[in-house]
């Protein structure tokens, strides 16, 4: 996170970087609002670096240990504060889902997860508060009250849903998300609210942007081998065995240091993916690259990835979607959600999975208005339910009683 | 969660598990105090102590809190795929795995933070 704060001022200056990040906690934050085409690298970093911090915070008050889960968190949070997430806009969300917990009698560690990655609708509570004509005070008096309200109500969707997909959707908060969007576009269109799309994408990579992942995968590559030698290896590859379901913990089920150079290597490849097809590093692409590192620990590995991932590329040549157009990049890095498809089911599975990822995933965001920031796990979330509902219908058959 | 619920999701993924290797008999026995519960599960199949080991690590992995309260909810109810036991593992007070001859018998022991060694059979020492 401080290495964040120090690159965004490296490469903006101090005043110019600060400036930026305060004007981004009451910009419009729907899908797509990339920050550094916003207000550039600096304050993008320092925005994340914020978000990072308030993620950290939370887990040391809520006394959880870092692990594979909070590891995927924190990566997540990072990286959609590059284009979506400020401390702002997710703050009255995860008082709403420690609320809700009080009510059931639950900790607020029970919740911390959803807690984390439910700040997916910040852009709910930016939309409310700079989009619907509000000013002053009650603007940000509605919009605090809104994301109240949207945290309330999301651990019982969270936890409904995970039903849905059985644990074969890495992103269940994207569908949750995603599930409550609907009714609150829904909502904001019957009061007369027409939903513009937002495409604010920068081009044009620069040097910090191109390698501040692969930096980073180096480092973590690098800190799992010296810290664990061979045994991080040997880990590694027991990784690759995990089908990757919910929850899959590789920092427990296997070891942190596995952990970390899975994670590395996700990195390198999402990044060498990118740069062989000339796509731009930015906001929502760095954001993309990092989230699944994150979930390098806890679900994602390169043998239950690869089947999604061609499944993608695939339906962009038949549909003839370009390779680098903003949903088809993205689709290709975050339909990493159905990798335990892949991982449990087999290639083909994994291949028709990513297929029907991306036919969906270019509907779904303006069904949600853009407010749900994990689009690629709401149109996951639809398709593994799709296909465990298949596939559990079909076992369904007479029973092998003779 | 209704402690009915509870209990039949317990029993659900335990014997998930169980049922995968295809035992002839499988007895689950079950003793409720008022702040805690005993389940018993035994089988008939021949388990290696390899198998045993692995069984106890995931019964009885360290406490987690935020994924129990999360994910704890797939417990004995979304049983496509292979049995998780570590979704058991992070919600009881102490779990024992033992080899009986001819299968394996696996004692959990769950309950609320009022729960009193005393009335059951578990080890004072190794519970929370």
């Amino acid at each position: 996170m401080s290495s964040f704060i120090i690159t965004g001022i490296v490469a903006d200056g101090a005043g110019r970087a600060f400036s930026g990040f305060l004007d981004l906690q009451f910009r419009p934050a729907r899908l797509i609002s990339d920050y550094i085409y916003e207000r550039g690298i600096g304050a993008s970093l320092i925005n994340a670096a914020a978000v990072g911090i308030t993620g950290l915070i939370l887990i040391l008050i809520a006394k959880v240990q870092l692990s594979g889960a909070t590891f995927a968190a924190l990566f997540t949070m990072m990286g959609f504060a590059l284009f979506g997430k400020t401390p702002v806009n997710i703050l009255p969300i995860i008082f709403g889902v420690y609320l809700a917990g009080k009510l059931v009698g639950k900790t607020f560690s029970e919740y911390l997860i959803i807690a984390l990655f439910g700040t997916a609708l910040g852009p709910l509570v930016s939309m409310v508060t700079v989009e619907l004509g509000l000013t002053g005070l009650s603007a940000v008096a509605v919009g605090t009250c809104a994301g109240i309200a949207t945290g309330f109500i999301l651990p019982a969707i969270a936890v409904s849903v995970l039903h849905f997909h059985q644990g074969y959707s890495l992103y269940n908060l994207g569908l949750s998300c995603g599930f409550f969007a609907l009714f609150a576009a829904a909502l904001f269109r019957a009061g007369g609210y027409t939903f513009e799309g937002l495409m604010l994408w920068h081009t044009g990579n620069s040097a910090i942007l191109i390698f501040m992942v692969p930096l980073l995968s180096v480092i973590l590559i690098l800190t799992g081998l010296f810290s664990g030698g061979k045994k991080g290896l040997r880990d590694l590859a027991a990784i690759q065995k995990h089908t990757g379901r919910l929850p899959s913990d590789f920092m427990d089920l296997e070891s942190m240091e596995g952990a970390l150079i899975n994670s590395g290597l996700i990195g390198l490849i999402g990044s060498a993916y990118i740069l062989l097809i000339g796509g731009d590093f930015n906001g929502p692409t760095i954001g993309g690259l990092l989230t699944i590192m994150g979930f390098g620990a806890f679900g994602t590995h390169l043998k239950n990835s690869w089947p999604v991932v061609i499944g993608v590329i695939a339906a962009s040549l038949v549909f003839g979607k370009s390779l680098t157009a903003p949903g088809v990049l993205l689709a290709v890095i975050f339909c990493t959600t159905l990798a335990p498809l892949a991982g449990a089911f087999g290639i083909f599975t994994g291949l028709i999975a990513g297929f029907i990822h991306l036919v969906l995933v270019h509907q779904t965001g303006s069904w949600q208005g853009g407010m749900n920031l994990y689009n690629n796990g709401f149109a996951g979330g639809l398709t593994a339910t799709l296909i465990v509902s298949v596939i559990a219908w079909y076992r369904s058959r007479n029973s092998d009683f003779k | 969660m209704k402690r009915k619920d509870l209990i039949l999701h317990l029993i659900g993924e335990i014997s998930n598990f169980l049922l995968e290797s295809d035992p002839r008999r499988l007895v689950i026995s079950l003793h409720q105090e008022e702040n805690g519960l005993h389940l018993c599960v035994l089988d008939e199949n021949p388990h290696t102590d390899e198998e045993i080991k692995k069984i106890d690590l995931a019964l009885n992995s360290r406490k987690r809190p935020e994924l129990a309260g999360y994910y704890g909810s797939m417990t004995g109810h979304d049983m496509l795929g292979a049995s998780r036991l570590n979704l058991l593992g992070w919600q009881v007070k102490h779990c024992d795995v033992s080899s009986i001859g001819s299968g394996i018998k696996i004692d959990i022991w769950l309950g609320g933070e009022h729960f009193q060694n005393d009335q059951f059979t578990i080890p004072k020492k190794d519970t929370e």
